[in-house]
């Protein structure tokens, strides 16, 4: 295989040799053929100055997160006192808010027992009093037409069949 | 210890079997993967630069590529040194690459994808070597090219073209590290090769 018609190496053994299976043969020729050792040297070039260039793109990279990942424990103390304190701030609000709330309902039960006291003898007996005032008042004003017109004992006609029926 | 035995254990890094058994074989002492900053800033670059180019996606690459080094970092017992701490690396970066496939994640990923490669920002690193303003052209139109390439490749042929030219693998280890037979690994690298230096030629 290391030499054709043209006395030059074939695609597959430059291949061979260029992925470092090149037979005794090939080695031999490559080291004779300046031709064929060129084009070798030209795709390893090639090679060279992508590795070299990719892998200053890669050093260039920033490194991002890798001590985090590898020690997450050692950002606990930078992190956990802000957690922290944002936490007592929401139970505080929480505390304030229900104490608040605590005496709010303290201070309308307290509205509600001065204007309903509880009933006691004396207040009865002058509400009592005062119904009857009022009620004297009411009655010692103008006739009631009934009694104007005498129409007290005296009843209709139906009326008295009706509780006749009613007896019966 | 058998190369069944060392096969077994760089590819099923994370089995609790596997390790205590590398633990109890374990022939070499370990101290780089014992400072995971020291591990970061040897092994992140290139992890990141092969998640990149495996995926095809640079954020979900730095995700792969934190996790590999606190997957190894954790699993620092289980490297027993018969492969080197970057073939070792690539092997668990392989695993974190197909798991994240493998799940809704990735699938969520892909689906709201807004984060290719981009080939200008990636060619702006071209190393300052002193050349000529024209070279440096012609190198960054390269490296534009070369990174379009690799994305027509099917996932498998990037793979092992990645882990062969740029993390300068053996096509044994890769056969090693991907589980696969090294005839598969052979056949996917001249398909790769034989893309990539068609269309780079067709290029010049």
């Amino acid at each position: 295989m290391t030499t054709e018609l043209s006395n030059h190496l074939t695609e597959e053994a430059l291949n061979d040799a260029l992925i470092g299976l090149g037979s005794a043969e090939s080695e031999t020729h490559l080291a004779a053929c300046a031709a064929c050792r060129a084009k070798v040297e030209e795709f390893r070039s090639d090679m060279k100055v992508f590795n070299d260039t990719t892998l200053a793109w890669s050093e260039a990279r920033p490194v991002t997160g890798l001590q985090g990942a590898a020690r997450p424990k050692a950002h606990l103390p930078v992190f956990a006192p802000v957690g922290w304190a944002l936490a007592a701030v929401v139970l505080l609000m929480i505390c304030v808010s229900v104490w608040n709330h605590g005496q709010r309902s303290a201070s309308h039960e307290g509205f509600t027992s001065v204007a309903a006291p509880e009933d006691s003898e004396t207040q009865i007996a002058q509400d009592n009093e005062l119904l009857r005032q009022v009620d004297v008042a009411l009655n010692t004003g103008e006739a009631s037409p009934i009694d104007e017109y005498q129409l007290v004992d005296r009843q209709h006609p139906r009326l008295k069949v009706r509780k006749g029926l009613r007896n019966r | 210890m058998g190369t069944t035995a060392a096969t077994a254990c760089l590819m099923d890094t994370f089995s609790s079997a596997t390790i205590e058994s590398c633990l109890s074989e374990r022939v070499r002492p370990i101290s780089e993967l014992d400072d995971i900053d020291a591990l970061a800033r040897t092994y992140r670059a290139r992890l990141l630069r092969f998640a990149t180019y495996s995926t095809g996606d640079p954020d979900l690459a730095e995700t792969i590529a934190q996790d590999v080094l606190l997957r190894a970092y954790n699993g620092r017992e289980s490297f027993r040194g018969e492969c080197s701490v970057n073939t070792w690396l690539t092997g668990i970066a392989i695993h974190v690459i197909r798991d994240h496939q493998r799940s809704n994640r990735y699938k969520f990923w892909k689906r709201v994808k807004s984060a290719a490669i981009d080939v200008q920002d990636v060619a702006a690193f071209i190393p300052a070597d002193g050349s000529s303003p024209e070279r440096q052209l012609l190198a960054k139109e390269k490296v534009k090219h070369l990174t379009q390439i690799l994305e027509t490749l099917s996932h498998n042929q990037r793979t092992v073209f990645l882990m062969r030219f740029s993390e300068d693998m053996a096509a044994s280890d890769i056969s090693k590290v991907l589980g696969m037979s090294e005839s598969t690994v052979r056949t996917h690298l001249h398909r790769a090769l034989k893309a990539v230096r068609s269309q780079l030629g067709a290029s010049v």
